[in-house]
């Protein structure tokens, strides 16, 4: 007996160990760390709840937060809403709608460095596009520094997300109404159902349970976001669209607080963590549709 | 995707920290280590053949050296080296505050009397040990030097509108609100990383302020929301209010304001001497010139101090090859050396061996410059803790363009360096 579960553990160690050694010793070493006031190099002093005390004061962190709020609410509309909408009219079985399906998917298909700078590029006020059709058409008084101004880099930078992943979305929902079978349409369809009915009244409900899935994805995936920040703006002007990474990494990269920048990890961890837990309490039980 | 990002730069970092550490394991020391930031393929061969130049008059001695990322090594790497068993026993370091640093860690020798006996004193100007010298000691060999910010301009412009380069903080105004009246932008600043604005205007308060306050406050024994501050930062806020600064400033990375600045889109553009040697690359038919930060009226801080760094080898004090590292350097700092170095693109300073005449002359001017500074101010982010620094850079271009008042701005900074104090 005792044999056969000593091989059991020598099965499961190759396992255990790559996980230990890629997942469970850097939470434990991040957590650790979150107590020492240390460079990465130089002697660590252990400080206690100091870094935390000093989490709790760091307007900029906190306003990180805000910021990725922002972020998610635009992107479940500029992302999931707008991929639904699309994949509402490319399934109306138009002409030309393969056509329009590929165009939306393109952009998801890009690296998202690639769309940072080519986004950069058209938000460029000197001679980017967007300033010089706006200028073009007469409207030379809405032109903007998109980037380098408070108050619109963080929309400008939503809605590039959404250029991208509105395409994403479409095709899972696009795929989630390939599956509802052709009969519920046709007698929507006998019973003079227009186009704008059997979107709100069938082909919606019946991927419902797609769309809760798509913005919980959207949520979750918000506090990820990094690259399109990073390239895009670094968190300026000001602070204006600094995100929970992208502060963490200035924090341990630029000023080399490797212990201030743990207890920032840890707290976001935490934060993420009682974000799912609400989420998968307030998911509803009953998805069932029936008809 | 952050995450990866992370792990990523992580294992750079742990992977130059063990090369740091591994190395030869003879016992007796007869390998002369060196280390330094990346100094680019053909300095790489130029130090490697002096290296074997060194080794061929030395038969027991070999050479070695630890090339690191500049970043790496300016936070990371260097501290790993001299703290290892395998500490280099020459190694590249920035004059100022940082080699203080050093020389308080007990990681710098003095050398001044090597550098008399064994003549490689000599063979530099006196001005070029700005900054090295601490207590009437000198603890460091020059290599190189950057004026980390002068203000450039473009000659064109400045000659179909008939204009003189400034040298006063009136005259500069005044020189602005000319080409803004040619509707053309003054000043055009890339500020998106914070740094190439804040390096100016750290100059233009040390200006203000004094060398002294300017000092206190990033060591934080005074705080910055004092009355001089917020004077300094007055004048700051006139460059924004009267439309000089681009507006795109804080959208745009340094490298973008340059090229605005080449294509003839602004007529200064204050940035530090690398920019003539991009400006070779990338506008070599481009007319440039440059002056000093304009001395400010009733400046506490000397008028005619100039922002820059210079560098240089240290000898490590706990090396026991100390004779052998400054032979080293006074062979790479002969006349032949130099040359070989100018050949691949260095800017050395020593007092034979280069040839002005091929240089660049604003390189060379501003050399000059430097070595003949009666003051020479570090760039915030070479000398102090580099949070505040960041929180400085943070404050500075929040004035620059606007967004906050000089005294918001620099309430908000000592709140947010608040923290650091011990």
């Amino acid at each position: 007996m005792s044999h056969k579960s000593k091989s059991a553990y020598l099965f499961v160690a190759p396992a255990v160990l790559l996980f230990a050694f890629t997942i469970l010793i850097p939470i434990v070493m991040t957590f650790a760390f979150s107590f020492y006031d240390w460079n990465g190099f130089g002697a660590m002093t252990f400080i206690g709840f100091d870094n935390y005390a000093r989490a709790f004061h760091d307007h900029v962190y906190w306003n990180s937060y805000w910021h990725i709020l922002i972020y998610i609410i635009a992107t479940v509309f500029l992302e999931v809403l707008v991929g639904l909408c699309l994949a509402g009219l490319i399934t109306m079985g138009r002409k030309g709608s393969s056509l329009f399906r590929i165009a939306f998917f393109t952009p998801v298909m890009l690296p998202m460095i690639v769309v940072s700078y080519l986004w950069k590029f058209v938000y460029n006020s000197d001679f980017g596009m967007l300033n010089s059709v706006l200028t073009g058409i007469g409207l030379e008084s809405w032109t903007r520094v998109w980037l380098g101004n408070p108050d619109t880099a963080l929309i400008a930078i939503c809605l590039v997300s959404g250029w991208v992943y509105a395409g994403f979305y479409m095709t899972i929902f696009y795929s989630g109404i390939q599956r509802i079978p052709k009969d519920v349409y046709e007698s929507a369809y006998l019973d003079g159902a227009s186009e704008w009915t059997i979107f709100t009244k069938i082909k919606f409900p019946m991927i419902r349970s797609l769309v809760d899935t798509g913005i919980m994805l959207c949520v979750l995936t918000g506090f990820q976001a990094f690259d399109l920040f990073y390239v895009m703006t670094n968190g300026g002007p000001y602070n204006s669209t600094e995100i929970v990474t992208t502060y963490l990494v200035k924090v341990v990269f630029n000023n080399m607080s490797i212990g201030y920048g743990s207890a920032l990890a840890v707290i976001m961890t935490l934060v993420i963590a009682i974000i799912g837990l609400l989420a998968g309490k307030l998911q509803r039980k009953d998805n069932t549709l029936e008809y | 995707m952050k995450t990866k990002w992370i792990m990523g730069s992580m294992a750079v970092v742990l992977a130059t920290g063990l090369a740091g550490c591994s190395g030869s394991s003879k016992s007796e020391q007869t390998t002369l280590r060196i280390a330094m930031g990346s100094p680019g393929e053909g300095l790489i061969k130029v130090w490697e053949d002096i290296a074997k130049q060194f080794e061929s008059q030395h038969k027991d001695i070999k050479v070695e050296f630890t090339y690191q990322k500049d970043d790496t090594y300016k936070y990371i790497g260097l501290p790993n080296l001299l703290s290892g068993k395998n500490a280099p026993d020459l190694y590249f370091e920035w004059a100022g505050v940082r080699l203080n640093n050093r020389i308080q860690d007990g990681y710098a020798a003095d050398i001044s009397e090597k550098l008399k006996t064994s003549g490689l004193g000599d063979q530099f100007e006196e001005g070029s040990f700005n900054g090295m010298k601490f207590d009437g000691k000198t603890y460091m060999i020059p290599t190189a030097g950057d004026v980390t910010n002068v203000i450039y301009y473009n000659k064109q412009i400045f000659n179909t509108l008939g204009l003189e380069p400034p040298t006063t903080w009136e005259q500069f105004l005044d020189v602005s609100e000319k080409v803004k009246a040619a509707n053309i932008t003054p000043i055009v600043v890339g500020n998106k990383e914070m740094w190439p604005a804040g390096n100016w205007i750290g100059h233009l308060i040390t200006r203000v302020v004094g060398e002294q306050a300017f000092d206190d406050a990033m060591q934080m024994k005074q705080p910055f929301n004092s009355p001089d501050f917020v004077n300094a930062y007055n004048y700051v806020k006139t460059l924004w209010d009267s439309g000089y600064i681009n507006d795109s400033i804080n959208a745009i990375a340094d490298n973008e304001a340059d090229m605005l600045f080449f294509n003839g889109k602004a007529a200064m553009h204050p940035i530090g001497s690398w920019l003539v040697p991009t400006a070779e690359e990338e506008a070599p038919e481009f007319e440039m010139g440059y002056f000093n930060t304009p001395a400010m009226p009733d400046g506490k801080g000397n008028q005619d101090s100039v922002i820059g760094v210079l560098t240089g080898m240290v000898v490590n004090k706990n090396s026991k090859l100390i004779d052998e590292a400054i032979d080293f350097m006074k062979l790479y700092s002969s006349a032949e050396s130099s040359k070989k170095l100018s050949e691949a693109g260095a800017v050395p300073i020593t007092k034979d061996g280069i040839d002005k005449a091929a240089m660049n002359p604003l390189s060379s001017s501003m050399n000059d410059l430097l070595q003949g500074a009666s003051g020479v101010v570090s760039p915030p982010d070479m000398g102090y803790n580099i949070e505040i620094a960041n929180a400085l850079y943070l404050a500075t271009s929040q004035v620059l363009s606007g967004a906050r008042t000089p005294g918001a701005a620099l309430a908000e900074l000592d709140n947010s360096i608040a923290p650091l104090k011990k």
